[in-house]
């Protein structure tokens, strides 16, 4: 499936705003961008590597040349496109029972949307505005980005360890090799193919 | 610029398709055909567009009609969606785009209307930038890092991971020697490949088109 390359699965949906409805969204998301701590819940369910949403006004589709019908559409479009890992359910689930507030507060503003809860309705709202993906590429298609995070730990704790034990005795540089160990233990978990499901 | 997080851009691209009924397969289809056949691990036209993290290309045959009162809306031209996570500047990434994934670059865009070729890397920014949609809110979970440093990351902890295995048990000058050893020979080896090895590819991709 092209929705998937690896733990990443791109999701792309489409979603129908009435006009007078945009600027309030775009609104929020300053809101959102300017104050980090609002992004708190986003960051610490740590398994988005990226994910931005795109307001597109009726008039704003790129015409690039005369050939080009205009297009002549009734709402502008709110376009989300995510790379997270695990399964579409586990991440709907995930947004629905965490994110709800964030969810709600961005999609309500879209034709039709029930409410990220209860979930059932939700699910089927954003099967009915998702496409397909024809092609996905992923650099490091066997790291979730919790390893990701883990493997910047190990590095950067191997580098300093690397550095300051050059001039130890044996001994020294054994005690030292232990609080290493110590350290870097949770994040040694090794990175490989993602599990099956949808 | 909500297209950009910390180190890393977020470039959203729209590029209308090229519609004429005259053909027996008509772009999108030629286009989907394209990417179906497209390698998506190391040998990607993306894993030598070295700042990629994760990308993807998806044609948009129509916008969603989501149920009565809505009003039921239609596309004229179906788009050629273009989404990529790099670290750097735009126009640096276009521009390697235009020059080392040329022969790929062609053979998409050569579907969507306006597109000037490659040749003229100028005029091929020129029209990415004309089909760029400013991102409204960019989430990056990391967005300090770049490629190359995560991938050198990713191998160290699997390095590391190993070495702290096989030498279990072992301890004082003979550690301390092999530690030594180890980490010369971490800082010399080859980065992990991007975008995977080839082991990964769906058999089914590789069936010819009936």
């Amino acid at each position: 499936m092209t929705n998937i390359n690896g733990k990443a699965y791109a999701m792309n949906a489409i979603t129908p705003m009435k006009s007078w409805k945009t600027p309030i969204l775009k609104a929020f998301f300053f809101i959102l961008g300017v104050v980090k701590p609002l992004q708190k819940d986003l960051k610490n369910l740590s398994f988005i590597h990226f994910a931005r949403w795109v307001s597109v006004g009726r008039n704003s589709f790129p015409h690039l040349s005369e050939q080009q019908p205009r297009e002549d559409l009734k709402y502008d479009y709110l376009l989300f496109f995510s790379n997270f890992n695990g399964t579409w359910n586990q991440y709907i689930d995930a947004f629905s029972s965490v994110l709800y507030k964030g969810l709600d507060a961005v999609w309500i503003w879209s034709e039709k949307y029930p409410g990220s809860r209860p979930v059932t309705s939700f699910k089927r709202y954003i099967s009915l505005v998702q496409f397909d993906t024809d092609y996905y590429y992923n650099v490091y298609p066997h790291s979730a980005t919790n390893d990701v995070k883990a493997a910047l730990r190990v590095h950067d704790a191997l580098t300093a360890f690397a550095r300051n034990s050059q001039s130890l005795s044996p001994a020294e540089f054994g005690n030292a090799w232990l609080e290493l160990k110590a350290t870097v233990a949770p994040d040694l978990g090794s990175t490989g193919i993602a599990p099956e499901g949808t | 610029m909500s297209n950009v997080s910390g180190k890393t851009y977020g470039l959203t691209i729209l590029s209308p398709i090229i519609e004429d009924n005259r053909l027996d397969i008509c772009h999108s289809m030629q286009l989907r055909w394209y990417l179906s056949q497209l390698p998506r691990d190391c040998r990607s036209p993306f894993a030598q567009l070295s700042s990629t993290y994760l990308a993807r290309l998806v044609v948009m045959d129509d916008v969603v009609f989501v149920g009565h009162p809505a009003a039921e809306d239609h596309l004229k031209s179906r788009y050629l969606i273009f989404e990529t996570n790099f670290d750097g500047d735009l126009d640096t990434y276009l521009q390697r785009m235009a020059t080392e994934t040329k022969e790929f670059v062609e053979a998409v865009w050569k579907h969507c209307v306006g597109f000037p070729g490659t040749n003229d890397v100028g005029a091929f920014i020129a029209y990415m930038k004309k089909c760029q949609l400013n991102t409204t809110f960019f989430f990056a979970d990391v967005n300090d890092q770049t490629v190359e440093s995560t991938l050198t990351a990713l191998k160290t902890q699997a390095a590391l991971a190993h070495f702290m295995e096989k030498h279990e048990g072992v301890a004082g000058a003979e550690l301390q020697r092999a530690f030594g050893e180890f980490y010369q020979r971490l800082s010399k080896s080859p980065a992990l490949p991007r975008g995977g090895n080839q082991s990964r590819d769906i058999r089914q991709e590789k069936i010819p088109h009936e």
